[in-house]
């Protein structure tokens, strides 16, 4: 009986859903498989087209599932492998998965394609979805940021009328020279409680300054003028908006990775891009210290005043720390030497 | 101490009748492993994560078609369409949550509040997906539990645990096991776990110690910088860079520290908790699981694979998750009452745990 065909593989038959299993042979029939037992009968058979046989993994045992539901496995994959090849069907994953010198070149596809991906389509993918975002998400994102400041930290502004009048002037004469214009920008004052001598902007373009900052300022305007110029290249280049999305997506990344990598290690690339954040944020200042320079330049107002102002910090506060690793802004000396370098390029140019 | 105990708990459950215990094995190799592996972190990145749901087929085939019972192979059944239906649900979700928290906070709050409300039913989902999934000798496994069990032992447990600063995690870990151990099925015969507490309480007794008397060193060092770090606080020392760097560094040695401290604490009860529930495990009222892992070496697997990994670049992750999951396996067995072969001819599958699994999507990922 067994002539009518030729074996293709030894291995075990399951009846439909059972566990009970009977040694076995699978058979090439001609136009599909036949399982026989050991004394040569026909336990079940099925056209090549309905028998579904499991993609190869390693080398796991392969199953051949019938259309009755019963099902032959075997450890025996090169065979299969040979009969399927013979039949025109190869398995493209298996292939480039097996033992071979062309993983090397599949290591360094995965290590190039891997910092491509953190190089240039993170980053695209970030540009993307800046554009599409409609500005009324950085309006509710901001209006609900600084609703909640106001209740927990900040409180009503206490500075005379005329210093803010002043100060408001000076900003004007900034902002109209911006890409987003006068409009774009709402200053506020605001006593700041815990955060100190401090100046930040929200997504939509409102800027807040405390008193704090303020009053460590004195009478140099310029240079309070000099740090809204700051906070204006934050709103301009849209840093918040890139630095949520840029962490949602590495976020995700390394989510998606992680079932490969393992817990441990997946803790520590999280930890990773926490670190790698920092460094974005610490580019994220500088940029908008050139900005704050650049700004200053086109109002033909003072440059440097901002370097001014960390002057002061260094001196009020003693802050003369250098930039760290584990910081959110580049140390102090580092940012006014930066600001001082770029104002006299910018001049050296302008002449 | 840890030696003597699993060498006798050993003893006594392989004593009955030594012919009929049968361990599990794991017959991959790192060197296979590796090949499927960098395909699947390859494929997986050029597809900005797509692929990540048929890279866990293949996977978790590899892991399950390698553990080896009386010489046949466990199955993972699931197909990456499921998987990804799952993900995208999940996904989608959280992108909806995270939108509604910054427009409507109150709206957001709402949806984290029916998020958790909703977890004890993906827990369901998610442990019946990943048993009838998994099948051996052509038979399914199949989870019953249901939501109310599920809530005890996911929600209440953890929470109560957390407020207690760790001291009814025993109690926690109890109600997980005995949720999943004895609401599993194969082939209509039920699994049945009942840990007992005081067992749980005896291996956390030395994670407890350790954290305890690491957190004491860390408080100890801590102690003797203390000058330094007041001095810094107060102003009276202006802070050198030989200061500020010796800060940076005092304050990454003590995160890498207290890290290691629980990370270690948590390796050393993981396995102690999983030889208290596994031994305490039948099959079928009769056959008796066993786990017999030593604490001391499952945690050192576990930390120096972590440390090779990490030095390798990654690159040796194979070779570690195999070295894992072969002292996992080998420290796992049965002891089966009765004639194995007569047993196995006689169990069949239920009707309902086939085919099911196509309507049922990957609710939360567990693996077994």
């Amino acid at each position: 009986m067994a002539s009518d065909g030729t074996e293709i593989a030894v291995g075990e038959w399951h009846p439909a859903g059972s566990s009970r299993s009977v040694p076995s042979r699978l058979i090439d029939a001609g136009g599909g498989f036949k399982v026989l037992d050991e004394a040569g009968l026909e336990l079940t058979a099925g056209t090549f087209a309905a028998v579904d046989v499991s993609a190869r993994v390693g080398a796991i045992p392969r199953r051949a599932e019938f259309p009755d539901g019963s099902l032959f496995e075997t450890t025996d994959n090169d065979t299969i492998d040979r009969f399927l090849k013979a039949k025109g069907k190869t398995s493209l994953v298996h292939e480039w998965e097996r033992f071979h010198p062309r993983l090397i070149a599949v290591v360094l596809a995965t290590v190039l394609s891997g910092v491509a991906i953190y190089r240039y389509a993170v980053p695209a993918l970030v540009e993307i979805a800046v554009l599409v975002t409609p500005p009324i998400v950085p309006k509710i994102m901001s209006a609900s940021t600084l609703e909640t400041m106001d209740r927990s930290v900040l409180d009503t502004s206490a500075l005379a009328a005329e210093r803010q009048q002043k100060i408001r002037d000076g900003f004007a004469g900034i902002a109209r020279l911006s890409d987003r214009g006068e409009g774009g920008f709402s200053l506020n004052f605001r006593k700041g409680g815990a955060i100190g001598p401090n100046a930040f902007a929200l997504p939509d373009g409102t800027l807040i300054v405390t008193d704090e900052l303020v009053e460590l300022a004195g009478d140099d305007t310029e240079m309070i003028v000099g740090v809204l110029a700051h906070e204006i290249g934050h709103v301009e280049l849209e840093h918040s908006l890139r630095q949520i999305y840029r962490a949602a997506g590495v976020a995700g990344l390394v989510m998606m990775i992680g079932g490969d990598i393992g817990s441990g290690a997946e803790d520590i690339l999280v930890q990773g891009a926490g670190l790698l954040s920092l460094s974005y944020s610490r580019a994220a200042e500088a940029a908008a210290d050139r900005h704050s320079v650049e700004l200053m330049v086109k109002a033909k107002r003072d440059p440097t005043a901002i370097a001014r102002f960390f002057d002061l910090l260094e001196k009020e506060l003693g802050d003369s720390s250098d930039t760290s690793i584990l910081a959110t802004h580049p140390g102090t000396p580092e940012r006014r030497k930066a600001i001082l370098d770029y104002a006299g390029e910018l001049k050296a140019q302008g002449q | 101490m840890v030696v003597a105990e699993t060498a006798s708990m050993q003893g006594t459950l392989t004593q009955r009748v030594p012919d009929n215990f049968h361990r599990l094995s794991f017959t991959g190799s790192g060197k296979e492993y590796f090949g499927i592996w960098i395909v699947n972190v390859l494929l997986t990145i050029i597809t900005l994560g797509i692929y990540s749901a048929w890279a866990k087929v293949r996977r978790n085939r590899y892991f399950y078609g390698n553990t080896v019972l009386l010489g046949r192979a466990f199955e993972y059944h699931a197909k990456g369409k499921q998987i990804l239906i799952g993900r995208l649900i999940v996904f989608a979700y959280l992108i909806f949550y995270n939108v509604m928290l910054t427009f409507v906070p109150i709206a957001g709050i709402m949806l984290a509040l029916l998020l958790v409300a909703f977890v004890p039913w993906l827990v369901v989902r998610g442990l019946r997906f990943s048993a009838r999934v998994t099948s051996y000798r052509n038979v399914r496994f199949d989870f019953v539990g249901g939501v109310g069990g599920a809530f005890l032992a996911f929600i209440v447990g953890p929470v109560i645990s957390v407020l207690t600063l760790g001291i009814l995690v025993p109690l926690a870990s109890r109600w997980s096991y005995r949720y999943i151990g004895s609401n599993l099925r194969y082939g209509q015969r039920a699994f049945a776990t009942d840990p007992s507490v005081g067992t749980i309480y005896r291996s956390w007794f030395l994670s407890a110690a350790i954290i305890v008397a690491g957190l004491a060193i860390i408080a100890f060092v801590g102690f003797l910088n203390f000058a330094v770090i007041m001095a810094l606080f107060d102003g009276s020392v202006e802070p050198t860079g030989g200061i500020q760097f010796s800060m940076i560094a005092l304050f990454v040695f003590g995160y890498i520290a207290l890290v290691s401290i629980f990370g270690v604490a948590a390796l050393f009860y993981r396995a102690g908790v999983r030889n208290v529930a596994w031994s305490a495990t039948t099959f079928d009222g009769k056959h008796q699981l066993t786990s017999d892992l030593s604490r001391g070496r499952y945690a050192w697997i576990a930390v120096t694979n972590l440390i090779v990994t990490v030095i390798t670049l990654g690159l040796m992750r194979p070779w570690a998750a195999v070295r894992m999951a072969r002292y996992v396996n080998e420290h796992t067995g049965v002891h089966f009452e009765g004639n194995v072969g007569e047993m196995f001819d006689k169990i069949a599958q239920e009707g309902s745990a086939v085919g099911s699994e196509f309507m049922d999507f990957e609710g939360f990922d567990f693996g077994f």
